[in-house]
């Protein structure tokens, strides 16, 4: 059969070497090669970038200094403390605790949860809807009918439930917690682009050259709706960690000596805060807004590099 | 023995309507399709959009679910999923799709998509692979720098060249070619197919050509099928269909074939109504009470044509004077 192919074509093994090296100088760019020309050509979302990796660094190395039960000690010297001060870069709050410490370890929890989510429910999710869409009949029946029956579930009330009743929590089972009600959204909108994926013609001649059914959903149909993907994650990563601040906000969420961004800005229940002691809440609330911007420019320029029509950078 | 036989296929979609969703109705696809067809021939199968060519051709190779009736290959009916793996059915049978961009994968290179049926198939090394891919891109006529390419890249005929390669590259013996040339306009189809006509002298390959412009079956195919709703109106060689077509549908399809030569103008128009009008009144003679088809009789040792006993005779004899 090979000799078939030797007898047809003048390509021999000795031309091997030398086509490949010809076929790299032609190749088309790596795909890191094409986000990084997208950031570069886009000033907003570099900057953006940047700013959401050193920050994310800067807390997680930072909170590996920071003594958090010696820190989440009242302190009544510090008694709603003043701003930049030696001691007190940020102010401190009611109790006497550092802000600006209480900031860098809530950010690492709350960063920490929403990403541990996102990865979580997002895989997840992917997953669910990439199965359900592709296998069709009774298989996305069974599913749908189990997505419905979770998405009935009222979330809210049902975190705040398993949070009273679970005696020893932290902030991994908080994760878990969540990621149970968290993965629907996506898996709804996978499902629906899978849908109409699975009916292309390049499924059915992966089919037909002898494909299997979970390299056919993973290998052709998920890195053709990647943009998809990479754009939900970015923007549920954004929402996630509000999930986490909300509850943490009403006091469902971490326990108290765990400060979290929610705790941080829940000081904002009281008037006399707002009004007089805008130290205690006003960093956590702006980094989230500063956050949450930076991650869905990031997001944008992740979706052009995906489709080739909306590029700007350089490489095409 | 044929290379693979065709008997009675049947394709049925169902309809559901109504409270509880249930099947009402079906839509009859293919409704009782028969034939064989031959190592190293090319047989064509032609009919109007809709009339159930491709979902023949989509069955034979496995794609399609099949209601009733048996595709034999090797002595095995492969409408049963556990034949085909048991055969390595694909492995033999392949498929060229009418659509060449959407039928190759728009995130992969073309060195994967290629490779694709060799790595489901064959267990070759990495470079013995690459070299496969190139001599298969060298037999279609491309450079090796589209190896790392993306599909989006190439033009129309191009990338149904590289769909030709993927189909070939395990040495099969039957291609199904899904109108592969529809789409491509006509300086890259005549391209396309002489590539087709090449590699099927050079490796001795079967294919179902599937297609409804008559003017390329006649360049491709020694025997032809004419399918009209679901069912074959009209079997025979090259010979019997273009200079003795028996059934209506056939001779309206031959009708419809544009002529370029102005000068005849008006005495193809002519032709071409007096078949429509034979058509319209003649309509109950060729399809039965349900507007459906004959079953097929056999005219000569190759032709047969779906009308009862007598009046295929009758017509047989009619045609053979006029030949005279």
């Amino acid at each position: 059969m090979a000799e078939n192919f030797e007898q047809h074509s003048d390509i021999s093994a000795a031309d091997l070497a030398r086509l490949t090296q010809e076929a790299q100088a032609e190749a088309t760019p790596s795909t890191a090669k094409i986000i990084w020309s997208e950031f570069k050509a886009d000033k907003p979302a570099m900057a953006a970038l940047i700013i959401i990796v050193s920050f994310i660094l800067f807390v997680m190395i930072g909170a590996l200094f920071i003594n958090t039960p010696k820190m989440m000690e009242t302190n009544i010297m510090g008694y709603f403390n003043q701003p930049f001060t030696a001691d007190y870069w940020l102010g401190a709050d009611s109790a006497g605790r550092s802000v600006a410490k209480q900031l860098i370890v809530g950010s690492r929890n709350s960063i920490g949860i929403a990403i541990g989510l996102t990865v979580i429910s997002s895989t997840f999710g992917i997953c669910w809807g990439l199965i359900s869409g592709y296998f069709n009949g009774y298989i996305d029946w069974g599913m749908q009918r189990i997505y419905d029956f979770m998405m009935m579930l009222p979330m809210t009330m049902m975190i705040i439930v398993l949070v009273t009743i679970i005696p020893h929590y932290n902030s991994v089972t908080l994760t878990f917690i969540f990621s149970i009600f968290y993965w629907e959204g996506t898996s709804r909108l996978i499902r629906s682009r899978t849908l109409a994926e699975s009916e292309k013609d390049y499924v059915a001649a992966s089919k037909a050259s002898g494909t299997s059914h979970w390299k056919i959903i993973f290998r052709e149909i998920m890195p053709n709706i990647s943009s998809l993907i990479i754009v939900d994650c970015t923007l549920s990563f954004a929402e996630n960690i509000g999930v986490e601040t909300g509850l943490s906000y009403l006091g469902f969420g971490l326990p108290s000596q765990t400060p979290s961004l929610g705790t941080m800005i829940a000081n904002a229940n009281d008037p006399n805060n707002i009004t007089q002691y805008w130290w205690t809440w006003l960093p956590a609330a702006l980094e989230i807004i500063v956050l949450c911007l930076s991650i869905s420019y990031v997001g944008q320029v992740l979706r052009r590099a995906a489709d080739a029509s909306q590029r700007q950078g350089s490489i095409n | 023995m044929s290379l693979i036989e065709i008997k009675d296929l049947k394709v049925h979609y169902p309809i559901r309507s109504g409270f509880w969703n249930r099947v009402t109705d079906s839509v009859r696809a293919v409704d009782g399709v028969s034939f064989d067809i031959e190592a190293g021939e090319t047989y064509g199968l032609v009919g109007e959009s809709g009339s159930g060519k491709s979902t023949t051709g989509k069955s034979v190779v496995g794609l399609e679910k099949v209601t009733s009736g048996s595709i034999m290959y090797k002595g095995l009916d492969i409408t049963k999923a556990e034949n085909r793996r048991k055969l390595d059915y694909n492995h033999d049978v392949q498929m060229i799709f009418q659509d060449s961009l959407s039928s190759l994968n728009p995130r992969k290179r073309i060195e994967d998509i290629i490779a694709e049926p060799l790595r489901n198939f064959e267990n070759l090394s990495k470079d013995d692979e690459k070299l496969r891919v190139l001599q298969l891109l060298n037999i279609v006529g491309l450079d090796a720098d589209a190896l790392y390419k993306y599909p989006h890249q190439f033009s129309g005929g191009q990338r149904q060249r590289i769909g030709v390669a993927r189909a070939v590259a395990t040495n099969p013996k039957l291609i199904i070619a899904d109108e592969p040339v529809s789409a491509l306009d006509l300086s890259v189809q005549a391209q396309v197919l002489n590539f087709m006509k090449k590699i099927q002298r050079e490796f001795g390959i079967s294919y179902l050509f599937i297609s409804h412009d008559l003017g390329v079956v006649r360049h491709m195919c020694n025997n032809i099928a004419i399918m009209n709703r679901g069912r074959l109106v009209e079997i025979g060689t090259r010979d019997d269909i273009y200079n003795h077509p028996l059934h209506i549908y056939t001779k309206r399809l031959l009708a419809a074939i544009p002529e370029t030569n102005v000068n005849s103008r008006e005495a193809h128009r002519a032709s071409r109504l007096a078949v429509e009008e034979v058509y319209r009144e003649q309509q109950s003679k060729y399809y039965d009470e349900q507007g459906e088809a004959y079953p097929l009789v056999q005219v000569t040792p190759t032709h047969a044509v779906a009308l009862p006993q007598n009046v295929a005779q009758q017509l047989a004899r009619q045609e053979g004077e006029v030949q005279a």
